[in-house]
């Protein structure tokens, strides 16, 4: 019975708005591509058919799907169209022969099969999606010398108290990195209390890119029960 | 022409009733994929009063087609190449006389810095080189201020080479678009200068010449903001023959003329934001020519720009709407000043063209869109250089106003 009740005590207290952590897709690539990350700047000008090779040199080839929610997030996040913009934007490129109209697929399955099977293809599917035979790549957001790129991220465990009330969450938090680009300091701002701990956790052991000096950011960490 | 009407009218049948599914084709030839892709529009066009655009649209026109298949090969990751053939018929113009719209071989060494030869269409504003594509904008009629469709032929495309590339600003200053060209223009001689000037008995054969020029674009900070210029300089001849004016009895003579100075400044932006896009160009077109073997010149000074927005309502239904002002002076000397007196003044009918223009574009389905629009038209611009409005089929004269309703259907692949 009481544990019961601490249990919906925590509940009540653990029912904060879940705020999803940016990026609705990742980006998916054909085993040729060598690359492990991309920047959204290179990412935008290979999908407007700008350039066909990324900074390192590899030949990319962009592959679309013909809509779904996937499709439409990447849109908005990556390219800054919608999908009627994209194709009159495609259109203009095609038939005044300034390109070729980019491959599109409305299956998923076909459309990772196409990009594990293909030199140089480049697309993107939901973030819970399979992605057999094809490798994921990292996106870095666009080029500023003062901003730090995280290196490596440490997903949070989440909290064994919570797993019984299935519960979303987030938790903010205020990184110092040092000029190495280790996790110097954090600072809990606000969200789940009962998540905190696990976030700083997981954050404690991020890498970041180095910079000329001390940066501070803040991170958002979300929690799905799934 | 019924056959052609009755035949789209099948082909759209099959399309909106799925019979016909419309992807862009590829068939692999020596192991290299190879993409075709096709467009086709057929209009109807009706004025209260003038003819427009050499029809006769006073009872109805419906000479108003165009259509084009291009096909296109990646040859290696930098290497492209492809061509488009077109045709059309307006009015009097065109008349199905097919032809080669672009041939293109494509290098692109960096994303700032590729290379283009061969008959390549020019970059002049925002939509010179797609002014063709009806189905990749809402209007049914480019404002004619600045993109006439029977002027089409003398900026469409350079038998040449581009330069272009794009260059990304540091720190979030957006992106530099440039494109520089020089090549040859060869205008048909069934396009609007040449079918004006044979009411004066003069039939061209040829009508082209060097063309140069260049356009900057701004991809601005200021997301959804593209602004920029563009500019073309040409050096035009034309030949052909006519009963001379100053010498009549000598029957039909050869005919020449030749550019003293031809120049387009074209200046633009385009803003969009969600479902909005608003557009603005000013383009001024000057048209120095010594005509007449010689003995005479005529300087057309025109000077056009509009404001136009579109709005998308729905995913099947856009909207839009825009003002054009166009007006034209012209001046002549030698010979023919003794029959044309100079025409200044912009205000009367015969030195401008006012239009205001709404449209509704609804896409029935991915590949076919229909067009609704009417133009209310001030003034018919009545000069040595085409305007939209041809004496050869306004024998009566022409009236101050003209009202027009454009009903358009394309198709695309």
């Amino acid at each position: 019975m009481k544990s019961r009740f601490a249990l919906l005590v925590v509940g009540a207290f653990a029912l904060l708005p879940a705020h999803a952590f940016a990026g609705e897709v990742k980006i998916i690539a054909n085993s040729t591509v060598k690359a492990t990350q991309i920047s959204a700047d290179e990412l935008k000008k290979v999908f407007l058919l700008q350039t066909h090779f990324l900074k390192d040199g590899t030949y990319v080839e962009p592959v679309l799907r013909q809509s779904g929610t996937a499709h439409e997030a990447f849109l908005k996040e990556f390219i800054d169209l919608n999908d009627e913009a994209l194709r009159t934007y495609y259109g203009t490129q095609v038939f005044t022969g300034k390109a070729s109209m980019p491959r599109s697929f409305r299956s998923d399955t076909e459309y990772v099969a196409y990009i594990a099977k293909t030199k140089g293809a480049i697309g993107y599917v939901s973030m819970e999606a399979a992605t057999e035979g094809v490798k994921t790549l990292e996106v870095m957001p666009l080029a500023n010398r003062t901003e730090r790129v995280l290196l490596r991220r440490v997903e949070p465990i989440y909290p064994k108290a919570l797993q019984p009330l299935h519960l979303s969450g987030t938790v903010r938090l205020e990184v110092t990195i040092s000029a190495k680009g280790a996790v110097e300091k954090i600072r809990v701002l606000g969200g789940n209390p009962f998540m905190a701990e696990s976030a700083v956790s997981a954050v404690q052991q991020w890498v970041y890119s180095a910079g000329r000096s001390r940066t501070t950011v803040n991170a958002t960490i979300a929690f799905d029960p799934r | 022409m019924r056959r052609r009407i009755v035949g789209l009218g099948i082909v759209c049948i099959c399309l909106y009733t799925g019979q016909i599914t419309l992807q862009a084709q590829e068939f692999k030839l020596f192991d290299r994929t190879v993409q075709f892709h096709g467009f086709a529009s057929q209009g109807f066009v009706y004025t209260n009063d003038n003819n427009w655009l050499t029809m006769n649209t006073s009872q109805g026109s419906a000479a108003f087609t165009d259509f084009g298949l291009n096909v296109s090969t990646q040859l290696t990751d930098k290497l492209r190449v492809g061509a488009q053939v077109y045709d059309r018929n307006l009015g009097q113009l065109g008349q199905y006389h097919p032809s080669l719209d672009w041939a293109v071989v494509d290098y692109r060494f960096k994303s700032w810095f590729g290379v283009r030869g061969g008959k390549v269409k020019t970059t002049l504003g925002l939509y010179n080189d797609t002014q063709d594509l009806d189905f990749l904008r809402t209007f049914a009629l480019l404002p004619q201020s600045v993109y006439a469709t029977d002027l089409r032929d003398a900026t469409i495309a350079h038998t040449g080479g581009d330069i272009y590339g794009t260059i990304s600003l540091k720190r979030y200053l957006g992106d530099l678009s440039y494109t520089v060209y020089a090549g040859h223009r060869s205008d048909s001689i069934y396009s609007g200068y040449p079918y004006l000037i044979s009411q004066y008995t003069i039939n061209l054969s040829s009508y082209g010449g060097l063309q140069y020029g260049g356009d900057l674009r701004w991809t601005t900070p200021l997301k959804g903001l593209l602004i920029g210029a563009s500019r073309i300089d040409e050096d035009i001849t034309a030949k052909g023959s006519g009963v001379s004016f100053y010498n009549p009895s000598a029957g039909v003579v050869p005919y020449y003329e030749y550019s003293k100075a031809e120049w387009t400044n074209q200046f633009y932006g385009d803003y969009v934001r969600g479902k909005w896009r608003v557009d603005a160009e000013y383009r001024r077109y000057l048209h120095n020519q010594i005509v007449w073997n010689n003995t005479s010149q005529t300087i057309v000074d025109t000077r056009g720009w509009y404001v136009s927005g579109t709005y998308r309502l729905t995913k099947r239904l856009g909207l839009g709407a825009y003002y054009s002002r166009y007006t034209v002076t012209n001046a002549f000397s030698g010979g023919l000043a003794t029959f044309n007196p100079n025409e200044p003044d912009t205000s009367l009918p015969g030195g401008h063209i006012y239009d205001k223009v709404v449209t509704g574009r609804i896409d029935l389905n991915r590949f076919w869109n229909v067009k609704v629009e009417g133009h209310f038209m001030d003034g018919y611009a009545d000069s040595a250089y085409p305007d939209g409005f041809y004496p050869q089929v306004n024998p009566n004269g022409l009236q101050p106003n003209t009202n027009a309703l454009v009903l358009k259907t394309s198709v695309n692949f």
